[in-house]
């Protein structure tokens, strides 16, 4: 008769087997519940990637870009830094986006500015000694669109002048990193998904080294190679 | 088997295998997404390992006259004979004291190799990036700069072949999911509200974004 130690051990060892297949499930279930809440960004970011990388006639988007200028009022804006200056003057001008410095303000009484946004830019060159600002705006195609929203955040690796100022450039930010987190997540579950198929087990791993070694050498072997 | 069920178990195991094999490209461009949107790179800067002299260099005649692929075209023997390999960046001129700043970079490690052409020197310097600046280099590569003179190293135009296959690969794995979740009826319901919800999001946070 088995003793009240055993059958203690034996409920807890299923506890754990049930514990793990639930476990086991929710990896599946969250692997294609991920994918498809992910699936048009994914999309976008492929095919957005493509774009970036082919210089396909297609999707040319410069060439057929709208551009208007034109010189508006305005009244000064309170004393403040630049950021606080630029956001005085685009709340003014009726103008939204993420702000970028393209030039150092070497005079006090001019503010120069780009504001972009997926799809449109619009340079601000204000004049405060006349109240005057021009208004230089470029409207782009939807290839353009596509091609703007892949790069679209607000910084620069080798440029720290620019920061993220505006609000909707940091929720785009945040899906990119939930984006890039995702496929973290259904690399690891698939991981999981295919380890648990004994019989596919061996090709399957044939795969992943083939990937594994082919991308090794390009993050870490180019450079001891040469 | 019916072909239903043919197609099925062929889509699964080409979903099975071929994602496997992406698997490690895909986590190079995930991982280095991070860097990308934050500004931020671990080991920027890098640490120089040493400089060294390179004389009796073989340059052109017009070097200094010509750009863009000509211009790398050129460089590409004096980056041999200077046993510096790698993809040719940039060129900065410098028209005054006759020198040519030539950036060659391999994932992981920049090397500047200065030439002057009067001297037919060159010094060359090397600098260790590391792994999150190599993971950004080929995340960007090719990318849509420097259209002219980009991929000129063997290596780096076997990685956007590899870049391609990789989106073409995930797109592939994306559309086989979709029909493999759609195989399993208990699964339609909260599959296609996600799918729904997924949509809100991206095509809301696009229109907020652009409009």
């Amino acid at each position: 008769m088995p003793s009240a130690t055993d059958s203690a051990a034996r409920n807890a060892s299923a506890t754990g087997r049930g514990g793990l297949e639930s476990l086991r499930a929710w990896n599946r279930k969250l692997h294609y519940y991920l994918g498809l809440y992910l699936l048009f960004f994914l999309w976008l970011f492929a095919f957005s990637g493509l774009l970036l990388n082919h210089s396909w006639k297609f999707a040319e988007f410069w060439d057929s870009r709208h551009q208007s200028t034109n010189q508006v009022a305005i009244s000064l804006p309170p004393p403040g830094g630049d950021l606080a200056q630029a956001r005085d003057l685009m709340r003014q001008l009726g103008v939204a986006g993420e702000i970028e410095w393209t030039r150092s303000r070497d005079k006090p009484e001019r503010l120069d500015f780009r504001v972009s946004r997926p799809g449109h830019i619009v340079e601000v060159r204000a004049d405060f000694a006349n109240q005057r600002a021009t208004l230089n705006r470029i409207d782009l195609n939807y290839w353009g669109i596509t091609r703007i929203l892949h790069t679209f955040t607000g910084v620069r690796l080798e440029d720290r002048r620019n920061e993220r100022d505006w609000w909707l450039t940091t929720i785009w930010a945040l899906a990119m990193d939930a984006v890039a987190l995702g496929l973290v997540f259904l690399v690891a579950s698939s991981l999981w998904m295919w380890f648990e198929l004994r019989q596919k087990r061996r090709w399957g791993l044939v795969a992943l080294s083939a990937g594994a070694v082919v991308c090794g050498l390009f993050c870490f072997g180019l450079r001891w190679l040469y | 088997m019916g072909m239903n069920g043919r197609l099925y178990r062929v889509t699964r195991d080409l979903h099975l295998y071929l994602g496997l094999f992406i698997s490690p490209f895909v986590l190079v461009f995930a991982v280095s997404v991070f860097f990308l949107v934050h500004a931020w790179l671990p080991g920027a800067g890098g640490a120089a390992s040493g400089r060294r002299t390179v004389t009796a260099l073989l340059l052109p005649a017009n070097l200094e006259e010509l750009s863009g692929r000509p211009l790398v075209d050129a460089l590409k023997p004096v980056m041999t004979y200077a046993q510096v390999a790698g993809e040719i960046g940039f060129v900065q001129r410098n028209p005054r004291e006759h020198r040519l700043i030539v950036p060659v970079s391999v994932p992981g490690r920049v090397t500047t190799v200065t030439i002057d052409t009067q001297t037919r020197e060159a010094s060359v310097e090397r600098r260790t990036t590391g792994l999150a600046d190599a993971l950004v280099v080929l995340h960007k590569a090719p990318g849509p700069h420097l259209v002219s003179i980009r991929m000129n190293w063997w290596c780096m135009r076997v990685w956007q072949w590899l870049a391609d296959a990789t989106v073409y690969v995930v797109l592939f794995l994306s559309v086989s999911g979709v029909y493999l979740w759609f195989a399993l009826r208990a699964e339609r319901l909260i599959g296609l509200l996600l799918l729904g919800a997924g949509a809100a999001t991206f095509f809301g946070t696009v229109y907020a974004l652009c409009h």
